[in-house]
């Protein structure tokens, strides 16, 4: 949903203002309805009292009931056109008071319409308002008619001036409260939750930038509220803990590099002396693959902190140099030259992984066609050969390290499965993946997808 | 062939490195390779033989307990003209230029071919008997040249707007080889023997097919080369001005 906010301070924003306009609706109806009981009985008590009144002193002979003027007039009939709007709970209020003024009535009917100017002239005794009526201002807005039936004595009917009740007023006045509420409470819940917020952001920044550019971290500021500010500074400690576990693994993958290279340096010193050329040869070799190995290792082990900085570089001639480089080992790698691509990455790791890809191609198809393929939001590297491609259901597995498909298959053959999974963490690293797929006719297609 | 000379024709080499595995035979197999070969185990033995014998050439590892092979060879650097060639067990591109900016000549990274350090050796012999004055770290710092920028720490060539233009190895050593030579007449011979001594590898192909190849990355007409240029009956030149950064 677009209105719901995504910040802290946003939705608790949101959900206050729709707190606190319900708590008003409720408000504003419970006062509605009060104001309207309330007026009822203040509309109610005069009408009853006059109606009370003038039986009275009709039955006791002092003045008769007029038909023709003032308030209270004689009728034969419910003269209350049945289209006007009817007030039952006036009717009945009016039938409690008249009872309390010991009068019994029939039926009563009600019913309101406009003010006439002809009405005016039930005002002339201040009742309900002193006053004559100057101009429209002062004229009532309605007139209620009330008829009531006196059993035996034919009808009442019963002109009184009937004011818009007013519920407007209540409205804007309810409104305006509602706005000065949503001042009060908003702006320090904004600011609370700004405060909240804020060192919160950063968190989120330097928690997404931890790890990736291989820099030394940078301790968020603590800000904010005690709990917010706790979590700053745990952050920070536990950001400082990291690295120094990173550091040191870096310091002991370093040691292990060293002891594992020294032993094959003195065995590749000593290699040369052996005689039989093949024998040497084939030694030399295996000490490379060794060596080899060791280096992805080291490179998987390590790439959790890139220690390449991001450059700006022509994909197209890096993907060349890297398949030149294989040509000019007499490897049959083929590529057909593409248009500059400019690039923001880190160059030796993706030549590593264009390197591995490429290696695999050459080691299982013999062979391998590369092609660089640049579209609007990403860039594809393929590297297809026609070796025997990987059954359907295997694709996914070789990407885990130090698996090979073939258990049985030799030294010269294949490193231990490192290959692949370097690949895909630094291209990984990169924001891009690497695909791989069965080619119509056999072999195999490694895609390196990196985003543009 | 050791018999056939005598002890004063003989490159006197320094090979410094406390593991005695690997130390040992490589004495041994440089011997057979004609140089006379004095151990150190040690930075502080190294000092003393420094100081006794007449060094042409420093061999030395990078990975040493107590004083290391890079404060040592800053050492060297600093009160002698002696070579230096680094053992070193990274092969991380900031390890080489550290190596280099400590005023080694060259590096071999660990397990390194034997055969390949004595060729290293004798390339480093060459040129300090042939050019007279030592050149120190070749392939050390960046060289400018016709708006292009080659970086030898992280091997790249770099363009006018900054985008790094990679290279294959081959022509990497190849532009390397002319950079350094500016307005030198490189026969295809002298070519292949600068271009040796790297990386094993790239040495088969053609160097002509290696100039077509950096002409179209750096020429704005490969078919009519401003930057590299081929001198009839010679060889290639590099017609540009290089500045050292």
């Amino acid at each position: 949903m677009r209105l719901w906010p995504r910040s802290l301070a946003g939705q608790m924003a949101v959900l206050i203002a729709l707190a606190l306009f319900v708590a008003q609706a409720v408000n504003f109806g419970l006062a509605l309805r009060e104001r309207a009981e309330f007026r009822l009985a203040q509309a109610t008590r005069p009408v009853a009292v006059r109606i009370a009144d003038a039986i009275e002193r009709e039955t006791q002979g002092v003045r008769p009931i007029p038909r023709d003027r003032g308030r209270i007039r004689r009728a034969d009939r419910d003269g209350i056109p049945p289209a006007l709007p009817r007030l039952p709970e006036l009717a009945s209020e009016l039938r409690t008071q008249l009872h309390e003024q010991g009068v019994e009535v029939g039926r009563i009917d009600t019913g309101v319409r406009g003010w006439t100017p002809a009405d005016d002239a039930v005002l002339g005794r201040g009742f309900p308002r002193g006053n004559r009526v100057r101009d429209e201002r002062d004229r009532p807005a309605q007139a209620l008619l009330i008829a009531i039936e006196r059993p035996g004595h034919g009808w009442l009917a019963v002109i009184v001036p009937w004011g818009e009740n007013g519920s407007m007023r209540l409205f804007w006045r309810l409104f305006a409260q509602t706005l000065i509420l949503y001042g009060i409470v908003l702006l320090p819940v904004l600011w609370i939750a700004r405060r909240i917020s804020r060192p919160l952001r950063d968190l989120t920044a330097a928690a997404q930038r931890f790890g990736r550019g291989g820099d030394a971290p940078v301790a968020v500021e603590v800000r904010g509220p005690a709990d917010i500010a706790g979590l700053v500074s745990s952050f920070n400690a536990l950001q400082l803990r990291v690295t120094a576990m990173l550091d040191e693994k870096d310091r002991m993958l370093g040691a292990i590099g060293h002891d594992l290279r020294t032993p094959l340096a003195a065995l590749r010193v000593r290699v040369e002396s052996v005689e039989d050329d093949t024998d040497r040869t084939r030694m030399t070799e295996t000490i490379a693959e060794m060596n080899r190995t060791l280096d992805d290792i080291l490179s998987l082990a390590r790439m959790g902190r890139p220690s390449e900085p991001l450059t700006e570089v022509d994909l197209a001639a890096l993907v060349d140099a890297v398949v030149e480089d294989f040509r000019d080992l007499g490897q049959d790698v083929a590529f057909e030259e593409a248009a500059r691509l400019r690039m923001r990455l880190r160059p030796s790791l993706i030549r590593r992984a264009i390197r591995n890809l490429i290696e695999n191609a050459v080691k299982y198809g013999g062979g391998a066609e590369v092609r660089l393929v640049a579209e609007e939001r990403r860039v594809a590297i393929e590297v297809a050969d026609r070796g025997p491609g990987i059954p359907g259901e295997r694709l996914g597995d070789v990407f885990e390290a130090f698996t090979r498909l073939e258990t049985s298959r030799n030294r010269d053959t294949g490193g231990i499965g490192l290959g692949l999974a370097l690949a895909r963490t630094i291209v990984r690293e990169a924001g891009g993946d690497v695909r791989l797929a069965n080619r119509d006719g056999g072999g195999l297609c490694a895609t390196i997808e990196l985003p543009r | 062939m050791s018999n056939a000379d005598t002890m004063g024709d003989m490159p006197h080499l320094l090979l410094v490195d406390d593991e005695r595995s690997i130390r040992e035979p490589l004495a041994q197999y440089l011997t057979k390779q004609g140089f006379r070969v004095t151990q150190a185990a040690d930075a502080e033995s190294a000092r003393t033989r420094l100081a006794a014998y007449a060094i042409d050439l420093v061999i030395l590892d990078v990975m040493m307990p107590g004083e290391d092979g890079l404060s040592l060879c800053r050492h060297i650097a600093a009160t002698s003209d002696t070579p230096v060639i680094l053992l070193t067990a990274k092969a991380e591109e900031t390890d080489r230029i550290v190596g280099l900016e400590m005023g080694a000549d060259d590096y071999v990274v660990k397990p390194f071919s034997p055969r390949e350090l004595a060729t290293r050796v004798k390339v480093v012999l060459r040129r300090l008997t042939a050019g007279g004055a030592r050149q120190h770290a070749p392939e050390s710092g960046s060289y400018a040249f016709a708006g292009w920028v080659l970086k030898t720490g992280e091997r790249a060539l770099v363009d006018r707007e900054g985008v790094s233009v990679a290279l294959s190895t081959g022509e990497y050593n190849l532009l390397l080889a002319l950079v350094t030579r500016p307005r030198q007449v490189l026969t295809r011979d002298q070519l292949l023997d600068l271009t040796q001594g790297r990386e094993a590898a790239a040495f088969d192909r053609a160097v002509d097919n290696q100039v077509s190849r950096l002409r179209r990355k750096i020429e704005a007409d490969a078919k009519a080369p401003d930057i590299i240029k081929t001198v009839w009956g010679g060889g290639y030149t590099l017609a540009a001005e290089v500045t050292r950064l």
